[in-house]
């Protein structure tokens, strides 16, 4: 038996190799326009400021990348977040600052297995399932804060994981590499990746297929849950106390990250480069609005506006084409 | 304009398509096709899946716009821009996959078109006038109550509600796509009536389909597409024996095997007294090499009873595989022990669109390729590809997306998934060549066949006698969910039919 024969009319399969640099492109041309046209972009200074801000976003975007490979969606990340800051901080006393980290972390999780069990198990749909917990780790959230910030007390080992270096690498780009690395094993190399793009192309021929579909949205909301903890503990050491309100657009910015990547939000497909320039673009614009001075109310309307324009080019890259066209065609008129 | 007065009287040209060519990327899915529809005549258009036959389709309606070449309507050039241009021109799509609102009445179906085309705002003077939408349904041959919710109404009905719907404005072109796929004899009987009517009416028909009796008894006209490009142009319908247009479709004479003749003693798959979701016991048994054909009528429970024997739908009870035993509705386990799987709506239940080629049909043998949960892509990859060759997959791309496949391609991808299966001892087919072009039908009969020589029971529920005849060492006829009456292998096609409708059983 010969190698698979290629197809008759050249390198067809062009697009599929394309798609991923097309991605990378956009991203590089961003940085690139942002570098020449924003004062203190390219500094060195700033560009280690975008990396740290996108490596709390990057790691919490693995979590919500897996989620929307299974067709599914995570708004709770960062009501959770918030409650695990909360629990850190009031528990510090108690454990120390790892075995505080570790609840904290193991907390979040949890609420990642509630949300996979109601939705793999009593078919909640996942906005309404996340919705809820959103709202639930809230409120919880601010009751055992009563309302108000709690400090934690100063001290290197709590600050370690947000301000820590490595080799002269911050902790958090680190933790970030890791945890993209991770990322990739689980989705191209690992049984249960493939599992997950099976369910979320098409969940009753999976269950036909012989998957246990259950299982494996379970695994994937308690695995997103597992990245989201991480996040939330460099966050919670980034503030040094426990903030209800402590990162509100998490969900927000990772699901714009995943949509501006590329990934469908109908699920079944995305890879980790994705992720990571979806990540880049959104902590690059965040860096310019900041940079050029503008209100930070301008983050949320920018990450609006990108969220429906990403999903808008991926139904239809014809879109962009017919956008110029109105465009021209009106001024022409 | 010429001047020239033509030899015969011909109608007139409803439509002419010249030189059409488009691609999708790297793919050339129309290289040169022709088409010329007259009205008042039914035209047949014919091709194996991914000859371009769904491209051609979606230009005349709109859905698509053409890279190059002519697109005349009555011998004005057009070019839709939209499906609602199309249709407010006179062009009347009807589709396999319905698109009806079921949940709506009847009545605000039928006012569907007049709600797209009105400005925002829904009032109920957007509706078609009740004594109108009488006449439009009566004109298809149809009673119904308009406020009837579509959903309670049959497939057949639908469909001709569907044909109302679109003729009822002023219809000149009437596009069936693949019209009787889901339909019963009676049905399309009554389909073909209307469609008859229209034509008298002056409406000009494109008809795809696969069924060549079908073809031979309704169309005037044929054409053929063959790799994009029209291969015959417009031909009367007698001009060519089948085995003609069969070559002209296939640029080929197609090879036909019959059966397995490899029926062994000990039964592979056996149901004893087991309920299934219907209400009726059952007990079946098929047995290693053996291929038993499940024939049924649609809605007789065929398809229904099939599914159960793959642990594919609920019920009570156990099957036993060999050996070993499943809980009814256990697909999981089912699978595990080598129980295959092909159901009978491949989009819906089957295909996995945005993912490989590859990795549809080793879907359910991932375990076979994993150790200690890493998958082993180059393991998968040797498996696979060898299976997807054997299925002349086409284009043989095994990394494309399944979703850019032609539904005979994806058909054969299904059936790769279970000759994937490591411990493959039981094969359950619902439908196996639904929507299927002829070369990939054979291809897929030619595996089924190939997989019950070594040993593999083979159960398959088709509404297709001419599969279940060119495959089958014994019938079950089913009737009212359950199995009704047993026929040997030799049986003829009549008294298949007989069986069907109850005749026999007197």
């Amino acid at each position: 038996m010969s190698s698979f024969p290629l197809g008759d009319r050249g390198p067809s399969s062009m697009p599929a190799i394309l798609r991923p640099p097309a991605i990378l492109i956009v991203t590089a041309l961003l940085f690139g326009l942002a570098a020449l046209a924003v004062p203190r972009f390219g500094t060195l200074g700033n560009i280690e400021n975008v990396l740290r801000i996108a490596a709390i976003l990057g790691i919490v975007a693995c979590g919500q990348a897996i989620v929307v490979i299974l067709a599914g969606i995570e708004f709770s990340f960062g009501a959770s977040a918030a409650l695990a800051s909360v629990v850190i901080v009031m528990a510090l006393p108690a454990t120390g600052v790892v075995g505080a980290f570790l609840l904290g972390g193991l907390l979040i999780v949890a609420i990642g297995m509630v949300n996979g069990l109601l939705v793999a198990r009593f078919s909640v749909p996942p906005v309404i399932a996340t919705l809820g917990m959103l709202m639930i780790a809230s409120g919880l959230a601010a009751w055992l804060a009563g309302g108000l910030p709690i400090d934690a007390p100063p001290s290197d080992t709590f600050s370690w994981p947000a301000r820590g270096r490595v080799l002269g690498i911050p902790v958090p780009i680190l933790i970030a590499a890791a945890a993209f690395t991770l990322l990739h094993v689980l989705l191209a190399r690992s049984r249960l990746g493939r599992g997950w793009y099976l369910v979320g192309a098409n969940a009753t021929a999976a269950r036909l297929a012989g998957l246990s579909v259950p299982r494996l949205v379970f695994s994937g909301y308690a695995v997103a849950g597992l990245f989201c903890a991480l996040g939330a503990v460099i966050l919670t050491s980034r503030v040094a106390s426990g903030q209800p309100m402590l990162a509100p657009n998490l969900p927000f910015e990772t699901i714009a990250a995943c949509a501006v990547g590329g990934l469908p939000l109908g699920g079944g497909r995305g890879n980790v480069l994705q992720v990571v320039c979806g990540v880049l673009i959104v902590a690059m614009l965040n860096n310019i609005v900041v940079l050029l001075n503008l209100p930070t109310a301008y983050q949320l309307i920018l990450l609006g506006t990108l969220v429906v324009t990403a999903v808008l080019l991926q139904r239809d890259w014809a879109f962009l084409g017919q956008a110029v066209r109105l465009l021209t065609n009106g001024r022409r008129g | 304009m010429n001047g020239e007065l033509p030899m015969t009287i011909e109608p007139a040209i409803a439509l002419a398509m010249r030189d059409i060519a488009k691609r999708y990327g790297a793919t050339c899915a129309l290289r040169s096709a022709d088409l010329t529809l007259r009205t008042g005549r039914v035209h047949a258009l014919l091709g194996e899946n991914g000859a371009g036959k769904s491209t051609l389709v979606k230009i005349i309606v709109g859905a698509v716009k053409p890279d190059s070449g002519s697109v005349a309507l009555a011998g004005r050039p057009v070019a839709f821009r939209s499906v609602a241009e199309a249709i407010a021109a006179g062009i009347v799509p009807i589709y396999q996959h319905l698109s009806l609102f079921p949940e709506l009445s009847v009545l605000d179906n039928l006012s569907a078109f007049q709600l797209a085309a009105g400005r925002a705002g829904l009032s109920r003077k957007a509706l078609v006038p009740r004594d109108e939408a009488r006449a439009w349904l009566t004109r298809v041959g149809l009673d119904l109550d308009l406020d009837r919710p579509v959903s309670l109404l049959s497939l057949g009905e639908r469909q001709l509600l569907e044909i109302a719907r679109g003729v009822g404005r002023n219809c000149r072109i009437l596009v069936l796509d693949e019209p009787t796929a889901a339909l019963n004899g009676a049905e399309a009987e009554r389909l073909f009536a209307v469609v008859r009517d229209l034509c008298a009416g002056g409406a000009a028909v494109l008809f795809i389909s696969h069924k060549f009796d079908e073809i031979e008894r309704l169309a005037d006209e044929v054409t053929v597409l063959r790799d994009g490009a029209t291969v015959i142009d417009a031909a009367p319908i007698g001009r060519h024996d089948r085995a003609t247009l069969v070559k002209a479709m296939l640029g080929m004479q197609v090879e036909h095997e019959h059966r397995s003749g490899s029926a062994q003693a000990e039964p592979a798959l056996v149901a004893t007294g087991v309920r299934v979701a219907a209400g009726q016991p059952l007990d079946l048994a098929v047995r290693a090499g053996e291929i038993v054909g499940l024939a049924g009528l649609v809605g007789s429970g065929a398809l229904a009873i099939a599914a159960t024997m793959a642990g594919a739908a609920a019920g009570r009870g156990e099957i036993s595989v060999g050996q070993e035993r499943f809980a009814v509705g256990d697909r999981r386990e089912a699978v595990r022990l080598g129980v295959a799987y092909v159901p009978a709506d491949r989009h819906a239940e089957g295909l996995f669109p945005p993912v490989s080629a590859i990795g549809n049909a080793s879907a359910s043998a991932l375990a076979r390729f994993s150790t200690r949960g890493i998958l082993g892509k180059a393991r998968e990859r040797s498996a696979i590809e060898p299976l997807l060759r054997r299925l002349y997959l086409h284009p043989a791309r095994p990394d494309a997306e399944a979703a850019s496949f032609s539904g005979g391609n994806q058909q054969k991808l299904l059936i790769a998934r279970c000759l994937a299966l490591p411990n493959l001892r039981a094969l359950v087919l619902l439908e196996p060549t639904r929507g299927v072009d002829v070369a990939a039908r054979a291809m897929i009969h030619r595996a089924i066949i190939e997989m019950a020589r070594t040993g593999v029971a083979v159960l398959i529920a088709s509404s297709d006698l001419d599969e279940l005849t060119a495959l089958c060492d014994r019938y079950l006829v089913v009737r009212d969910g359950a199995i009704a009456q047993e026929l040997p292998g030799a049986a003829s096609t009549e008294a298949i039919m007989a069986a069907l409708a109850g005749k026999a059983a007197a």
